[in-house]
């Protein structure tokens, strides 16, 4: 079976998503889920009344069958009681749809995972308990493997002359603000320059969180920096994402880890 | 209306002059070239007659010609038939990060038969640096196996310089000229290439033959062992309809190519415009001028290939996608990701191809739609022109 070999119910949603956006508001919870790495991101909105989802909403990065899922999703869970809409599970929603080519049932399918992670937080938020955010810890990059074997050699720990880095594709490792200016001037010297921070987000001056968000830095959240690698020079970088728990690789050619 | 078909890079059409060229091949003169009677004689003739025409498209001598089954095996034989062969030299082989998935796949096989593979990295356009190339160079490296150019992003490498390298340092260079003929004059000599794989298909030939061009003084291994024929190379009746076919569509393309390119360029000047200038946050994938003439490929922050896909195939237009969604195994395209593009950017993006039945009313039709499509994807998107960065 073809990985789009879908249902006519499954192009339905997919062509007319229903519920798409978002919702505000003190009964409203969200839940996200996403795997970056086959190219789902997933937002769930429920607003309740009386212990029932009395509107759910959502918006969805993916392939035509994570919009289909997360268009399902919604539909059914509406006027649902919370325990009721815990019970949804992804063959449900799968079967609503007249089935899922089996490669995208996990992957693209995390529709009511996300609901799931809604209910919990709409739960947590009742009760009082405050869903404290882990803070990452900053990254110095002391533990890097290959920092020092690499360094003049793709890795450096200032910018004194962006133009060094003309036409390079350069990961920037946040640590402070003094990163996000080192990523802001190479920005005007190259058109790649990848801002990595360990954190949800990058909390930064108002002048440098203005230009970062106008820019064309591509920022990657919640990740770390394993290992440089490369063949006497800069080649990879090793990630380690942590809301995944997976590592990977990504193609550059010199590493910023300013001091 | 009809369909508009711009993936070109994953299937052409046979050109109708080179079936009825075919045609005679199947059921008139049907011989079997290692036959010795009129009939058979008949057969060795349009083979040979084949083998040269084959031979002029790409500057060899004829008997540097060998048909096997399609551009796949001539590749395995380029390189296990050529590791094989040369063993006793060294054990290593030198590939780039963005080669074709046969040849990334070859590269595992070579692996676990004792041969060891390195992959020189590409810049953010997809192009071989000779310099880094240099550097993965060893005594040992018996081969060099580097795509004329990308079936992905189009990008052109520098296939003189690279076979310079070899020659100079004594090693053999395969290209797999698959995504380049037909759009690039190809000539083994005064680019240096030892060992080239062809398939007849991509210049508007029959599916299932293809070419692997073979210097003097590199000899492969054969894979396929029978009745010896292609001088013991590849075994097998020879396909003589299939080889006829691509014989005439290589010369139809050396006639035609020049104008087709030409023709190429306007249509990607006008994708290219489009895209750059009209739909917000796009970006060209490969390089921007080193590329090929039929190839544009974009990516756009937000949104997700098999999505786009899906919303041209909804309205008659066929493209294609370097996203995970839609491949065997759920990855994204290495390619994309060798250039230096992050998973969630490599699942965004949309390649067309045009060929020798695309006109200005395709370019049209998609310019038309695209700018909804897009639109459409992206306010369903949680992270489009989503930056999560905070003031203090």
């Amino acid at each position: 079976m073809k990985s789009t070999q879908y249902s006519e119910k499954v192009l339905d949603h997919f062509r007319n998503p229903r519920n798409v956006g978002v919702l505000e508001g003190d009964d409203v919870a969200v839940g996200r889920v996403g795997n970056p790495t086959c190219g789902d991101i997933m937002e769930v909105y429920i607003r309740v009344k009386d212990d029932r989802i009395a509107d759910a909403k959502f918006r969805t990065f993916g392939c035509g069958s994570a919009i289909a899922t997360s268009s399902m999703t919604t539909e059914m869970v509406k006027g649902m009681t919370l325990d009721e809409a815990l019970k949804v599970t992804r063959q449900d929603v799968a079967t609503e749809l007249d089935g899922l080519p089996p490669i995208k049932m996990h992957c693209s399918n995390l529709a009511a995972d996300a609901l799931h992670e809604a209910i919990k937080n709409y739960r947590a938020a009742q009760s009082q308990e405050a869903v404290s955010e882990p803070e990452a810890e900053a990254s110095t990059g002391e533990c890097v493997i290959g920092k020092d074997e690499f360094l003049q050699h793709g890795v450096y720990t200032s910018v004194e002359d962006p133009s060094d880095f003309e036409d390079k594709r350069v990961l920037v490792i946040h640590n402070g603000d003094k990163s996000v200016k080192a990523a802001l001037d190479l920005a005007s010297k190259t058109s790649r320059v990848v801002l990595m921070t360990p954190e949800t987000k990058i909390q930064t001056t108002r002048e440098l969180a203005k230009q970062l968000e106008s820019s064309q830095i591509k920022i990657i959240y919640s990740s770390r920096l394993r290992e440089i690698r490369g063949d006497q020079e800069v080649e990879r970088a090793l990630i380690h994402d942590d809301e995944e728990d997976e590592d990977h690789e990504i193609y550059i050619d010199a590493v910023v880890i300013v001091d | 209306m009809a369909d508009v078909y711009l993936d070109y890079h994953s299937s052409k059409p046979t050109d109708p002059r080179v079936v009825e060229a075919m045609l005679p091949f199947f059921s008139e003169r049907f011989g079997n070239p290692s036959a010795l009677h009129r009939v058979g004689d008949d057969a060795t003739q349009a083979l040979e007659d084949s083998r040269e025409q084959i031979a002029k498209f790409v500057n060899a001598d004829s008997d540097e010609i060998v048909f096997t089954a399609g551009a796949t095996e001539s590749i395995n034989m380029a390189l296990v038939g050529y590791a094989l062969r040369n063993k006793s030299k060294g054990n290593h082989v030198v590939i780039s990060e963005i080669e074709h998935i046969s040849i990334m796949n070859l590269a595992k096989s070579l692996a676990s038969m004792g041969f060891e593979v390195s992959r020189v990295p590409v810049d953010q356009y997809g192009r071989v640096s000779i310099e880094k190339l240099e550097r993965k160079l060893r005594k040992d490296t018996i081969l060099v196996s580097i795509g004329y150019a990308s079936n992905e992003i189009g990008t052109i490498q520098p296939i003189r310089e690279i076979g310079k390298l070899a020659a100079e340092k004594g090693i053999a260079f395969h290209t797999d000229a698959v995504a380049a003929e037909g759009l690039v004059k190809l000539d083994v000599r005064s680019d240096n290439v030892n060992l080239m794989s062809l398939s007849s298909n991509d210049i508007y030939g029959p599916k299932g033959v293809g070419v692997l061009y073979m210097r003097k003084g590199y000899r492969v291994n054969p894979l396929i062992i029978g009745g010896g024929q292609e001088r013991g190379l590849r075994s097998g009746t020879e396909d003589i309809p299939g080889i006829v076919g691509m014989s005439v569509a290589a010369q139809i393309m050396t006639k035609e190519m020049d104008e087709e390119v030409r023709r190429y360029l306007r249509y990607r000047n006008r994708f290219t415009k489009f895209v750059l200038n009209e739909i917000p946050d796009s970006h060209l994938n490969g390089h921007p001028t080193e590329r090929l003439a039929s190839n544009s490929h974009f990516r756009f922050d937000g949104i997700e290939g098999e999505s786009i896909l899906l919303s041209f195939k909804d309205r008659g237009i066929a493209v294609s996608t370097g996203s995970a969604c839609t491949s065997k195994t759920l990855e994204p395209s290495h390619t994309l990701i060798a250039t230096g593009l992050i998973h969630e950017e490599a699942h965004g993006s949309l390649q067309l191809t045009t060929g020798r039945y695309s006109n200005d009313e395709d370019v049209n039709r998609v310019i038309e739609v695209m700018p909804e499509i897009i639109e459409r994807l992206r306010k369903l998107s949680p992270i489009y022109r989503k930056k999560r960065v905070i003031a203090k």
